[in-house]
């Protein structure tokens, strides 16, 4: 098998200051990795903000602690931006609604089945609640009213559509498709373009 | 561009500039008739606007929430839509297979459902003049349906998982073709729509093509269509169907920039898709003596499998549905009616860890151990019939959206049909993906395309429109878009709509010229 797993971190930062990629895909890679979090969440209070991001932190680890993609601060941004992506489940309500919610429902879930805040469980235990919630019937006041299944399904899809959107993400599964400028003509099983095989040798 | 004031009776008002409207507004300004066409997005320069980028692409849809429900509550936004001048084809992946003959009447072959009010033949034409128009690559001999030429442009370059889906086949004995696109595979220039670029493969159809090679309307109908005088105004978002003491059309009302304004008319074209057409009628209780507004919802029959290969596939690159076997088209085993067919597809990062997300339920490390296969994953997929069902349908909800309307609520359930077409799709394509060397094989059930919700018959109390696409309550409204369609067909539906539209505009101008309005 050909080594495609990974690129270098940063080879993406370097390949957009290249001809290889047009402006407008430029623009918005910079953009992304020029962003940082406002001080303080627009949608949640602090205690939620901070289940939040301990559940982001178990769906989609991420091991560099100097390539953290910060999720939980996003999907506030997004959230506070208010704009939707076309539907959302019949069985839930608007968005920053069911988020909301079921961030209060999974620290319920922990406190009923192991005593103890969501944030105050080791990663293992709190995976478990993560399954509970996954399955759809956990325990808790807010999965009364709340579609557990549906909630953490959509959570789950909007973590990953932030996370893998990241450069620093894209880096971690060899992905170079934003270097678009000249197209791609190698094509089938096993063929590279040059600026595929360049983005393995980039200096960093 | 010619601009028409708000003070002029317009002859048409073409609502949409998708597959549905574009074509309608080309051949009624091509026949010097007044079109004034309105468009709820923005107009899109390609090469400056679209990035290769998922996230910054989000725009091209239409994000505006629909509710979904049923037992098989569908995606809509990014899985089915588009918004802008171009509408849906600016998302539309550029593959354009023909229906068959059999598609038109399932009714007689099966006893399900309902036949089309007329067959293949009435859009035959139309097929040859749209692949030459928009300039469709495909191959030499496509190997179903009715013998004829090769395709106006010589077909894309086979992709990873099109040798992978063509390797599966082989040994099944399932023959395979590379499929046709609409999308420029070499350059050519005459067709009096400027130049458009060739494809250069950066697989992302789905979420706007920069260059021009795929056949969106904004790079093929539109140019002409303003060429011959029509007026296209952007950011134009319908809110109202006004009717004079006679029941007809008088005007329609749209909101720009936050103001209304009302443009007089003598006929309306609905193109605006099969949420947005049923949608503006039921809001202005127009159409519907039938009853049938709304109802017959159908979504195409989608599952998808992936795997894992030892090869290195980049699934982002090339046109993603490049390889095609019709031999499902009505399959020997069948124990469903009517068929569908297989494409080998490529997918985006961010598409594909969703689905894996939502489809699958991976999370933790168990996720990011499997997307750091990306280069290696490879898909196969089907596009199969849906049957129009009573319990699948759009409705209004109590809920109202950023313009103070009612929220649409769409509620599908897959029908036992769907369910054993898709159980023998996925068998296949398991078979197909484990013979190409696939591991770690999944499944995606999902369905593609929105169809029905003003269906197109010949009897006022069961349609809502007749064979030419006419209300059968207001005679000078006609719907064009997929929300006539009487059945889903087992093909992708563009070329079919873009063929129906050209049918309508056809009509439409020659009762015009006998006179009749």
């Amino acid at each position: 098998m050909m080594n495609s797993q990974s690129l270098k971190p940063g080879a993406i930062a370097a390949v957009l200051n290249t001809d290889h990629v047009t402006e407008a895909t430029r623009a918005a890679l910079k953009t992304r990795l020029a962003w940082s979090p406002p001080a303080e969440p627009k949608c949640f209070g602090p205690e939620d903000f901070a289940v939040l991001t301990a559940v982001c932190e178990r769906l989609v680890p991420q091991p560099h602690p100097d390539r953290q993609v910060a999720l939980a601060a996003r999907l506030d941004e997004r959230l506070a931006g208010g704009v939707g992506d076309g539907w959302r489940y019949d069985a839930l309500p608007p968005d920053r609604i069911a988020i909301a919610q079921g961030i209060m429902g999974i620290d319920q879930t922990a406190r009923a089945l192991l005593h103890n805040g969501f944030c105050d469980l080791s990663p293992t235990e709190q995976d478990q609640v993560l399954c509970a919630v996954q399955q759809g019937s956990p325990p808790g006041e807010v999965w009364k009213t709340l579609d557990a299944k549906r909630f953490f399904e959509d959570l789950l899809a909007q973590v990953c559509e932030l996370y893998y959107s990241h450069p620093y993400a894209q880096e971690r599964i060899g992905y170079i498709g934003m270097a678009d400028a000249q197209g791609f003509h190698a094509l089938g099983l096993n063929r590279r373009d040059p600026v595929e095989n360049e983005a393995y040798d980039a200096p960093v | 561009m010619r601009r028409f004031d708000h003070s002029e009776t317009v002859d048409a008002v073409v609502i949409g500039t998708g597959a549905g409207g574009a074509p309608i507004i080309t051949r009624l300004a091509q026949a010097g008739m007044s079109v004034v066409a309105l468009e709820a997005g923005r107009r899109w320069n390609p090469a400056r606007d679209f990035a290769t980028d998922e996230d910054a692409q989000t725009p091209l849809f239409w994000n505006d929430e629909r509710l979904s429900a049923g037992g098989d509550p569908l995606a809509f936004g990014a899985n089915n839509s588009g918004t802008g001048v171009g509408g849906s084809t600016l998302h539309f992946t550029a593959y354009t297979p023909r229906a068959q003959a059999d598609d038109f009447r399932l009714k007689s072959d099966f006893g399900v459902a309902v036949d089309w009010p007329f067959g293949v033949e009435e859009i035959e034409p139309y097929y040859d003049e749209l692949e030459r128009f928009l300039g469709v690559a495909g191959p030499e001999n496509y190997p179903w349906g009715p013998a004829r030429g090769p395709y106006p442009l010589p077909a894309h370059m086979p992709n990873g998982a099109a040798e992978l889906m063509a390797r599966g086949c082989e040994p099944l004995g399932i023959k395979t073709s590379l499929a046709p696109n609409a999308a420029l595979s070499v350059r050519r220039d005459g067709d009096g729509y400027g130049d458009r670029g060739v494809c250069t493969n950066r697989g992302f159809c789905q979420a706007g093509c920069s260059t021009g090679a795929k056949a969106s309307t904004d790079v093929t109908f539109l140019p002409l269509a303003e060429a011959a005088g029509a007026e296209i105004r952007e950011n134009a978002y319908v809110t109202k169907l006004e009717t004079g003491p006679d029941g007809r059309i008088t005007g329609v009302v749209y909101r720009k920039d936050g103001v209304d304004h009302r443009q007089p008319c003598r006929t309306v074209f609905l193109c605006a898709g099969a949420i947005e057409s049923p949608r503006l009628l039921l809001l202005n209780a127009l159409g519907n003596s039938s009853g049938q507004v709304g109802r017959n919802f159908m979504a195409h029959t989608g599952m998808q499998v992936w795997g894992v290969f030892y090869e290195e596939v980049r699934p982002n690159k090339g046109i993603p549905g490049a390889l095609i076997s019709e031999d499902t088209h009505r399959p020997k085993d069948a124990d469903f009616a009517g068929g569908y067919l297989l494409q080998s597809i490529g997918v985006m990062p961010v598409t594909y860890a969703t689905q894996v997300a939502r489809g699958r339920g991976l999370w933790g490390e168990t996720l990011t151990r499997h997307m750091e296969n990306y280069n290696h994953i490879a898909g196969i997929n089907i596009l199969g019939d849906c049957l129009p069902s009573p319990g699948n349908f759009m409705e209004l909800s109590e809920e109202l959206d950023g313009q103070g309307l009612p929220k649409p609520r769409i509620h599908f359930t897959n029908g036992d049909n769907e369910k054993r077409m898709a159980a023998h799709a996925e068998k296949i394509m398991r078979e197909i993906w484990s013979r190409a060397g696939a591991r770690d094989l999944w499944s995606f059930p999902r369905n593609a395309h929105i169809i029905g919700t003003c269906r197109m018959g010949t009897g006022a109390g069961e349609a809502v429109v007749d064979p030419e696409c006419r209300s059968f309550d207001v005679p000078n409204l006609y719907v064009m878009d997929n929300s006539v369609f009487p059945t889903a067909l087992g093909v992708n539906p563009a070329l079919t709509i873009m063929a129906l539209s050209l049918r309508a505009a056809d009509r439409f101008i020659a009762r015009a010229a006998r006179g009749e309005t």
